[in-house]
């Protein structure tokens, strides 16, 4: 099916009238991406708006630019979208115009967005002497932390093929900037929440996330330890036992899960398997089919509902990377089925199974290839939902208001 | 947008007053809330602080603003009263006017008080349902047609 047979925004509104056109928006503004007009790129550098400055990956091209936090909609939902240049084949543009933000789509005007503010922590500096925007990043009501900044996949080419963190081994550091440590100090991190939670009403949850170090005399538990270690030091702030806050993974042992649940205040253990279907997996997270395989990686997300509970425990998926060539599903019912069959699987035991919507980024080994047609995010996303709705389960953690990735779990407003 | 009545204005900036939040479910049952907070700060649009994101008048509210339903929005302070029509144009999670919203919860109810987003309605019809003003429009509209008798009588 070419581009323009596809059904866009406007006549997928049409055909389901009972789905929201701002997440289909949402998902489309994902699929395609963005791109800022001048106005909106002068806009956004104002003090309000003014993120710190951020590299852009995109092929050879590399751009530093100061960046906003996540778009918002004016239904509240937020978008984790970036304008990267020569990055997207047909992105939406985003325009500023007589003081508002516009999504544009080849000039027709779509719909009012907007931007989650800097927050007042941006631009001031730990007892260290680290700048706190290095440390933490902001979306509209998340802190996002990634205390270490190198995956270990990459050391044997083993990353998985639509990650595009980094763009090959020399660069990994640049994630974070050249100035930027690769192992984040526990007291910068509690300084930097401490700074950031003066803020009213600004955050309700804290997510953290790294690259993979598989190593320690157990595998992973260097990795262990060093989450053990920060979310103490972030736990320092609160005065709960337990604080709302997520780890995004690797799948662990029973017993390595049993400690981040026992001597910390985590709320919610994500491991990701980024893939559903067996073959597939092994293809796209050759890192993770070693360190050790798809079924250890669904074992440990289902045990860890014994530890953390049902609904606290994720696992998030590429969605549209099942289609990747040359291995890739060739039918949207194929890739919905399997999708579904994990959805349904996770679900009966208590683990949410959501989606995020696949970019081939330049840079990674999969640049280039075509995504799926939207329609089929829009019956994806649905369907994910409904299943989980016959479990009695809903994404409280990475809701339209945390993440700003995941359509389904947008959709569970009103469930 | 139009400027709001200058008399609801004040209504709205009257703690006194009593603000009701009209919303319908998926089947059309109305849902009504008494929102202290519900305000305007630019006296055009209407807004009103929500505490949790799960309650049924979130759920109607979320589900106006995705499939274009309006709401109802009642103030009245004694005998003064305004109905307003209008939809749900924009919910703040963040940003300057959640900001106020949230200072405003606090001051009002308290440190531990807490919002989890702010509504923004815009209204499309504001009535003054007052008594008297009622009164003076059926008056005008269809004369003594309906009025109870005893109210016309000679004074004895």
């Amino acid at each position: 099916m070419s581009a323009t047979q596809e059904p866009g925004l406007r006549a997928l509104a049409e055909k389901y009238p009972d789905f929201p056109k701002s997440i289909i928006l949402k998902l489309d503004l994902q699929r395609r991406g963005i791109e800022f007009t001048e106005a909106t790129a002068h806009a956004t550098s104002q003090p309000y708006y003014r993120g710190p400055e951020q590299t852009a990956f995109s092929g050879k091209d590399t751009t530093r630019q100061p960046l906003p936090g996540p778009i918002l909609l004016r239904d509240g939902t937020s978008v984790l979208a970036s304008p990267v240049p020569n990055q997207f084949v047909d992105p939406y543009t985003i325009d500023y115009v007589d003081g508002k933000f516009y999504a544009f789509d080849k000039g027709e005007r779509i719909d009012e967005v907007d931007f989650a503010p800097r927050p007042e922590f941006y631009g001031k500096s730990t007892s260290r002497g680290v700048p706190m925007d290095s440390i933490a990043w902001s979306r509209p009501q998340r802190l996002d932390i990634y205390p270490y900044r190198y995956c270990h996949y990459w050391d044997t080419r083993d990353q998985c093929k639509f990650c595009a963190f980094f763009t090959d081994l020399k660069k990994q550091k640049q994630l974070a900037g050249d100035s930027y440590a690769k192992i984040v100090h526990p007291e910068d991190i509690y300084e930097t929440v401490r700074e950031a939670l003066k803020e009213p009403g600004r955050y309700s949850q804290i997510n953290l996330t790294a690259g993979t170090d598989y190593s320690g005399e157990v595998p992973f538990e260097n990795e262990v330890d060093r989450y053990i270690e920060v979310l103490q030091a972030i736990g320092r702030n609160f005065g709960s036992r337990r604080f709302p806050s997520q780890l995004i993974a690797p799948a662990y042992t029973r017993q390595q899960v049993k400690r981040l649940y026992d001597e910390t205040g985590l709320s919610s253990y994500c491991p990701d398997i980024e893939v559903w279907d067996k073959e597939l997996f092994k293809w796209i997270c050759p890192g993770k089919e070693k360190w050790f395989g798809r079924d250890y990686w669904i074992r440990s997300a289902v045990e860890a509902v014994e530890i953390f509970g049902k609904g606290n425990v994720y696992t998030n998926f590429v969605a549209g990377v099942e289609f990747a060539r040359p291995h890739g599903f060739t039918s949207i019912e194929q890739a919905l089925d399997s999708n579904f069959e994990a959805c349904e699987y996770f679900a009966k035991n208590g683990v949410i199974y959501l989606s995020l919507v696949w970019t081939p980024w330049k840079g990674t080994g999969l640049a280039g290839q075509k995504q799926p047609p939207l329609e089929y995010y829009v019956r994806l996303v649905r369907g994910l939902v409904e299943i989980r709705k016959h479990y009695g389960l809903a994404s409280d953690n990475d809701d339209f208001k945390h993440c700003g990735n995941h359509g389904d779990s947008d959709l569970e407003r009103l469930t | 947008m139009s400027k709001l009545p200058d008399e609801l204005i004040e209504l709205l900036d009257d703690p006194a007053s009593i603000k009701i939040v009209g919303t319908s479910d998926e089947d059309g049952t109305p849902h009504l809330v008494v929102k202290g907070s519900l305000t305007s700060l630019d006296g055009e649009t209407l807004v009103f602080a929500e505490g949790f994101e799960g309650t049924q008048s979130n759920k109607n509210l979320v589900r106006s603003i995705w499939f274009d339903r309006k709401v109802s929005v009642n103030i009245t302070r004694g005998l003064e009263s305004y109905q307003i029509k209008g939809r749900p144009y924009k919910y703040l999670i963040t940003g300057s006017t959640f900001r106020v919203m949230i200072d405003r919860a606090r001051a009002r109810r308290g440190p531990e008080a807490d919002i989890a987003g702010v509504w923004v309605i815009v209204p499309e019809e504001v009535r003054n349902e007052s008594p008297a003003v009622k009164a003076a429009e059926v008056l005008q509209k269809r004369g003594h047609f309906h009025r109870h008798l005893d109210l016309l009588r000679q004074a004895e």
